[in-house]
């Protein structure tokens, strides 16, 4: 739209120039009319501009993409249209001249960038703003747009919680802001904010999904996705006010574009499997391992229970239970068709898609999604009115065991029975095992959502005064269900399917919005003023019900709870947040030269009480073109460059609703027929918001003709006022309180990014990109840290994904068991005094580099990513060695006798205690810590475009992609950026055909 | 540009911010902040108002004990926990779990279920605590009612609190909500501690009635009070005070009897039972059946030891009654059986029965010894001998009866809220009886870690105990 708006005005003042050209100077003699056809390669470009190369003369391309210009034979022609790279061609004699565009989103000062309630662009923005359009998002594999900026954008960490589809992700921007509160950016989808928050009912799903996090995104089509911005500093967050301090994410959904109506077909297939596994022993070493165990405790009858080496077990079998369990190949095909098309006035895009994923687990458990999405933009005639309708609907379902199979997987002991009997019944080895397959028959399936509507109406009264409204509105919704069949069980229990039974978990969360919006602007001085302000009046409302029915005449009755003898309702409960806010934001651009940007918000929440519900933010950006200024303009080298700098506030509400009430909860916990009521919390009325302050600045150039184009920048944000379940001990009757605490917590860094042109001509051009981020996490103060509740967790100067564990000092040589060491020499090893080594498991620098090469009709996009950082390892939450659990290879390299002390102690059984005892400690030490950095291939897209006939806009391209491909890491706990217990993200393989006619 | 051209674009531009601000009358609106209250949760304040409410939230806290917490059938609740951990239940199930440790006495300070008993515990003494401060502050209900609750309240704080200083030692005794002392609380002195418990009896005692106050035997009456005194009592050697409170429910025969048959002692409607926690639904029955029952061998998760089993004499009847066998058609496992219904049945058969007049009797035996009265101790001690089918008993002296009354004990309260561990802890024996059974016995263990977390958060609850 404000392309549009910006491309007639400039088309205006470009057909003024003519007229005053046509009258002030005469034909000459040796003047030639060149005239031709600026196309992007397919379609005609309309409002073209066409200069003379260091004059002021110029014409603008017909809607036919025709232009017609009078030059001199020895003139070039410059040709420049918005979002595309400027050519500059000599004349050389020619009458005609057909020209090609290439589309180019790295031209600064052309893109528009959303920035949320205004626009701007790379050259003017005075804040800290990265962009991930379409082109990116298009290149990956994924099944969710998060996925895709995974390694893309400076100061973004995006981790997947689990490699299953329909999972979680945690998000940050710019490191961990408050201790306590959450973390997570606020998301605005076309200007709708959007709560992220799973509907998910952990006890449902948080064996398979991390948390029984459900990303609502999941249910958006990645290629719905026109592009994402994140904001980062105070300039660009401060007008989200309360919801602003942990960064903004912009997504901004596909728009219909002008011309020949044109639709495409896409189709791909792909597959998918962990990469990485944990080297765990076979049944050779496995047994060895526990008969030492045994004899190391002098025990030679071995017990009852001990089935795996007593002999009640084939001590021969084998069997990978990894590759049994998480080995499988999970399998995607996509769907998607998009219909796009309009005309000046009204525009339009229709899209859908279908995907269907199945795991890497045994089964037929899978994952289903299907989306649509529409936008409607008309205009008036004049101009004046404006409208844009957006649509979204996506479903999705997921059908997953109720838990991950990789724990069982790592755990079970290599020679443990098989699976089936020989009746091919689940075989319970006379009740020695649980068979891990009877687990399958417990199975999760949900189904989510999610629609979101919302319309932009905005009229012009005249140049300068510009009336908006947004109206909004989301509805998520999420059914979740537990089936547990009585099949689940060792038959030895007897059970029925009386015993079944099964839980369900409702969510449904609806919000709407309304912000009105007036926009002026006038030139004032040398310069433009812009003034924005704005007010929002939003309310979400929350329900959830969850139900627990058991004893089922049969269990193919269990997914109809009507058909439950008992049938109970475990929780009802529903919630509503009401946010009310004044914005403002007031830019002066001085001459494209210096530029400030005041923006500042008045926020007012119902998540806090009486009193406390009000507080304002506000930022101050700036801005200096210094390529603008004479004593650089001569600089040829130079054909950009600006520094900017902002500060400001922001704050953050993320601690759920009702927090102040003191007041009872209503439970199902029936007692002679009373229901259960239980106080809901310790009491505090008296919280208030976090606040953060951030600091930016900045320098961006682009040298040699924007061949090269960089930007660094340094940034440090502050929170204070940490809003903190403060942990309480067991005795004050809960485990913690809501409240404000005077700590304060630094994230600082550096961000770099360098793109380069490295080689360009008509069929062949050669990109590359370097990002990279070092950040720091700081906790700066924290009041009576010493004596709080957290000394435990944090540590002042330290950053706080901290673990304080014991120090590994070796092994005893006599007794073969661990030592550690004794911080304040008392002798004990005691965890208050001696776990004082502090271990830090937050990313040092991460960064990504990337080439993109085209010949001809090929392309190849290759992103390494890579992260520097610490991560617990494999011994993280094990059991001793010599336990009856399967153990890593590492394992071997342990105590046998004074003269072969290895690196872990000796083998126990358990009877042990202080080998035991010794193993528990091991676990909380720096022992767990190893260097979990890597280098990652994470997306490779090779794509090849069929060559049709050049009249016709009908293409066709083939595409082969994959999605983490290749890991560099000498980390041997499985995937270095795995959550420990779930799986890994996967590498993906995908064939994909894309049609467009 | 002139001054005066200037000067017009500013007034325009401050138009149009005017109009602007016009907008900032919506701000007016305060109003629109008050979110509507939540359905699932309930004013504090109003809670007490209402007799209903109240009510509610004091039978919450038997339904706390009945599915949270020590006197919990489930798995995590006394029974099964320090059957482990004494001579009467063993292990079968995967190694690595918190069980297993109890069961091996391997505990440390970080066991998951030892800080659930710790943190579940001090809850429950904090809805105890919420529900009298409310009461005491209620304007609305009758005394009689605010009298029952308030006794109430108090009899279940002080159940927590003993079961705590009999697992921990000396523990804080919480008598307020007030987070910022209780955050920061020491351990109160053993003698405090029993002192406050007796007296919190006491207290309770005087608001109850004799009668209990729902037609089955589900919630405090003054004797549920005299029957915890009475073990209170015993477990402080005060002999006198102890076989006074056990007098009081024994002499009233009308109520309380010791019945006909073994197999009713369980049952819902037996007249044996001083205090039982109702099943949350009609139908249901009770967890411990639940937790001990099983119907194929070799046990799935834990099982009666056998050596147990063989010291019951052949005629005992208990032995037949409470004892299930199960077997593989090789080997005889054997389960609790004093509940027998771990299904659903169409009305509820058997309540969780928390404390019964067998103990009324054992107690008064065991201070009768103390104080001298054999005569009276041994009949008392026969009345369940004989009920169980046994002659009476051949102890003659007063140190033989105290071990007769011990053995007794063992065979009426096995797999009840670790009766045994407990008998075994207050009379010293515990290194005598666990010591050549369990491989890692250690004279400490007779106190659990205090949670590791809890020392960390709080600091004046050092030291840790002994051993740990």
């Amino acid at each position: 739209m404000t392309k549009n708006h910006n491309l007639c005005r400039r088309r205006r003042i470009y057909a003024g120039c003519l007229f005053f050209l046509s009258i002030s100077l005469t034909l000459s003699a040796q003047d030639l009319l060149v005239s031709g056809q600026i196309t992007n390669g397919q379609l005609p470009i309309s409002g073209a501009n066409v200069i003379i190369k260091n004059t002021n003369t110029g014409v603008v391309s017909d809607f036919d993409g025709r232009y017609t210009i009078t030059a001199r034979p020895t003139d070039s022609l410059q040709i420049s249209y918005l979002g595309y790279t400027t050519l500059i061609i000599p004349i050389h004699n020619r009458s005609t001249i057909n020209i090609i565009l290439q589309e180019d989103a790295t031209a600064l000062g052309e893109v528009r960038i959303n920035a949320g309630y205004y626009t701007t662009t790379d050259r003017e923005k005075t804040g800290s703003i990265a962009r991930i359009t379409a082109k990116e998002i298009e290149g990956q594999p994924v099944n969710n747009a998060l996925e895709a900026l995974q390694g893309r954008v400076p100061g973004l960490e995006v981790t997947q919680t689990t490699g299953l589809a329909g999972g979680g992700y945690t998000v940050r921007i710019r490191g961990q802001n408050s201790i306590a509160a959450g973390n997570e950016p606020l998301y605005v989808i076309d200007g709708v904010p959007y709560d992220i928050n799973s509907l998910s009912n952990p006890s449902l799903a948080g064996l398979v999904l991390p948390g029984g996090i459900i990303n609502p995104l999941n249910t958006i089509d990645p290629s719905a996705i026109q592009s994402i911005e994140v904001l980062k500093d105070a300039d660009a967050t401060a007008i989200y006010g309360s919801r602003g301090a942990n960064g903004v994410v912009l997504i901004t959904t596909k728009k219909g574009e002008i011309g020949k109506t044109t639709m495409s077909f896409d189709v791909s297939t792909g597959i998918n499997s962990v990469d990485t596994m944990t080297t765990l022993l076979n049944t050779e070493q496995y047994l060895a391992m526990r008969k030492e165990a045994f004899a190391n405790e002098g025990i030679t009858v071995y017990p009852a229970y001990a089935y795996d080496i007593n002999g009640t077990w084939d001590q021969n079998r084998y069997t990978n239970w990894q590759d049994k369990f998480i080995g499988n190949t999970g399998l995607n095909n996509t769907f998607k068709s998009l219909i796009s098309g309009g005309n000046e006035m009204t525009r339009f895009v229709v899209g859908g898609s279908f995907m269907k994923e199945t795991t890497v687990f045994p089964k037929d458990f899978n994952y289903r999604k299907t989306t649509f999405f529409s936008n409607l933009g008309h205009q008036s005639p004049n101009k004046k009115f404006k409208l844009q309708l957006t649509t979204s609907y996506g479903q999705d379902k997921n059908y997953l065991p109720t838990s991950d199979l990789i724990r069982v997987a790592k755990f079970l002991p290599p020679n443990a029975p098989q699976i089936y009997n020989d009746e091919g019944n689940l075989n319970w080895e006379n009740s020695t095992w649980n068979n891990p397959y009877a687990a399958l028959e417990s199975t999760y399936k949900n189904k989510t959502g999610n629609l979101l509507a919302n319309s932009v109406i905005s009229y012009r009264f005249f140049e300068g005064l510009e009336f908006k409204t947004n109206l909004g509105y989301s509805h998520s919704n999420l059914v979740e269900k537990q089936a547990n069949p009585h099949t689940m069980y060792n038959p030895a229990y007897g059970l029925t399917s009386t015993s079944s039974n099964a839980l369900k978990n409702e969510g449904k969360r609806s919000s709407w919005i309304i912000e009105p919006q007036l926009d002026t602007s006038h030139n004032l001085g040398k310069g433009k003023l812009t003034f924005t302000m704005g007010t929002t009046f939003q309310e979400q409302n929350m329900e959830q019900l969850g139900l627990y029915a058991s004893g089922f005449i049969n269990n193919q009755q269990i997914n109809n709870f009507s058909s439950a003898q008992n049938l109970k309702i475990l929780n009802e409960a529903n919630s509503q947040y009401r946010y009310l806010a004044l914005y403002s934001r007031l830019n002066y651009n001085w001459q494209q030269k210096y530029i400030i940007n005041l923006t500042g918000r008045r926020d007012g929440s119902s998540r806090f009480g009486e009193g406390n519900r009000f507080a304002n933010f506000g930022a101050v950006g700036s801005a200096w073109i210094f390529s603008e200024e004479n004593f650089s303009k001569h600089l040829k080298w130079l054909s950009f460059g600006k520094f900017r700098a902002s500060y400001g506030t922001t704050g953050n509400d993320q601690i759920g609703d009702y927090q102040y009430l003191s007041n009872y909860n209503v439970s199902n916990s029936n007692y002679d027929g009373l229901i259960g009521l239980y106080p809901s919390r310790l009491y505090n009325p008296h919280f208030k918001w976090e606040k953060n302050k951030k600091i930016e600045a900045a320098i961006e150039a682009q040298l040699l003709d924007g061949r090269i184009s960089f930007e660094v920048a340094y940034y440090h944000n502050r929170s204070d006022n940490q809003l903190i379940d403060i942990p309480m001990p067991g005795t004050t009757g809960f485990s913690g309180i809501k409240s404000n605490l005077n700590a304060i917590v630094d994230n600082k860094g550096w961000e770099m990014g360098i793109q380069s042109r490295n080689y360009e001509t008509d069929f062949f051009h050669w990109n590359s990109s370097f990002q990279l981020t070092i950040p720091k996490t700081q906790l700066v103060s924290f009041e009576g840290l010493e004596n709080s509740t957290y000394s435990s967790q944090l540590v002042l100067g330290r950053p706080l994904s901290i673990y304080k564990l014991y120090q590994y000092s070796g092994i005893n040589p006599g007794t073969g068991l661990y030592e550690f060491v004794d911080y304040n020499g008392d002798g004990e090893i005691t965890a208050k005094e001696d776990r004082q080594l502090i271990a830090d498991v937050s990313p040092k620098l991460y960064g990504n580099l990337s080439n993109s090469i085209r010949y001809k009709n090929w392309n190849l996009d290759i992103l390494f990513q890579f992260v520097r950082k610490n991560g617990l390892n494999e011994f993280y939450n094990t059991e001793p060695p010599g336990f009856m659990q399967n153990q890593p290879v590492g394992v071997l390299d342990h105590w046998q006798n004074t003269s072969n002390p290895g690196y872990l102690q000796a083998y126990t059984s358990g009877r042990n205690f202080n080998a035991y005892y010794a193993h528990i400690k091991f676990t909380q030490s720096d022992a767990i810590i190893s260097d979990a950095s890597f280098i990652r291939l994470k997306t490779l897209s090779l794509s090849y475009k069929l060559p049709l006939k050049k009249e016709s806009a009908t293409s066709c391209t083939l595409f082969l992609q994959g999605q983490n491909l290749w890991t560099l890491t000498s980390f041997k706990g499985g995937d270095p950026e795995q959550i420990s217990g779930f799986l890994p993200s996967l590498k993906r393989y995908s064939l994909r055909v894309k049609i467009e006619l | 540009m002139t001054p005066f051209r200037f000067i017009k674009e500013i007034r325009f531009f401050m138009k149009c911010i005017t109009l602007c601000s016009i907008l900032l009358l919506f701000l007016g609106c305060e109003a629109f902040l008050e979110a509507d209250s939540p359905n699932d949760q309930i004013d504090q304040s109003d809670v007490f108002q209402d007799e209903a409410y109240a009510t509610a939230a004091v039978t919450n806290l038997y339904s706390a004990l009945r599915d949270g917490v020590l006197l919990t059938g489930k798995t995590n609740g006394l029974s099964v926990l320090f059957g482990l951990y004494a001579d009467e239940l063993d292990y079968y199930s995967s190694s690595g779990s918190a069980f297993e440790a109890f069961y091996n006495h391997q505990i440390m300070a970080s066991n998951t279920n030892v800080k659930s008993i710790w943190d579940a515990s001090y809850n429950l003494i904090f809805m105890c605590n919420s529900a009298l401060e409310g009461l005491d502050s209620s304007q609305n209900l009758s005394p009689s009612v605010k009298n029952q609750l308030k006794g109430e309240a108090l009899f279940v704080r002080t159940l927590v609190h003993f079961y705590l200083n009999n697992l921990f030692g000396e523990i804080p005794y919480i008598t307020s909500t007030d987070y910022v002392q209780n955050q920061k609380v020491s351990k109160t002195e053993l003698e405090k501690i029993n002192q406050m418990a007796i007296q919190d009896l006491i207290e309770a005692k005087a608001f109850l009635n004799d009668t209990y106050p729902s037609t089955e035997r589900i919630r405090a009456n003054r004797s549920v009070v005299s029957a915890l005194l009475a073990r209170v009592y015993l477990y402080n050697e005060k002999w006198q005070e102890a076989e006074l409170e056990s007098s009081y429910i024994i002499d009233n025969t009308a109520i309380y009897n010791l019945g006909p048959s073994l197999n009713e002692v369980f049952l819902k409607s037996s007249k044996t039972t001083i205090l039982q926690l109702k099943p949350k639904k009609a139908g249901d029955n009770t967890d411990e059946a639940v937790s001990f029952l099983f119907s194929s061998a070799p046990p799935p998760f834990i099982a009666l030891n056998p050596d147990l089993v063989s010291s019951f004499l052949d005629n005992d009847s208990r032995k037949r009654d409470w004892i299930k066998e199960v077997t593989d058609g090789d080997q005889i496992w054997y389960a609790p059986f004093k509940y027998k219904q771990n299904q659903n049945t169409k009305a509820s058969q058997e309540y969780s029965v928390v404390m019964r007049l067998s103990e009324q009797y054992l107690i008064r035996a065991e201070a009768r010894t103390h104080l001298g009265n054999l005569i009276g101790a041994k009949q008392d001690l026969n009345m369940i001998r004989n009920r169980a089918g046994l002659e009476d008993t051949t102890a003659s002296n007063s140190s033989d009866l105290i071990e007769a009354i011990l053995t007794e004990r063992k065979f009426e309260f096995f797999a009840e809220h670790g009766h045994r561990w407990f008998d075994l802890k207050r009379l010293n024996k515990a290194e005598e009886v666990l010591g050549p059974v369990k491989n890692n016995w250690k004279i400490t263990h007779i106190l659990m870690p205090i949670p590791e977390t809890e020392l960390l958060l709080n600091p004046n609850l050092a030291p840790q105990n002994a051993g740990y």
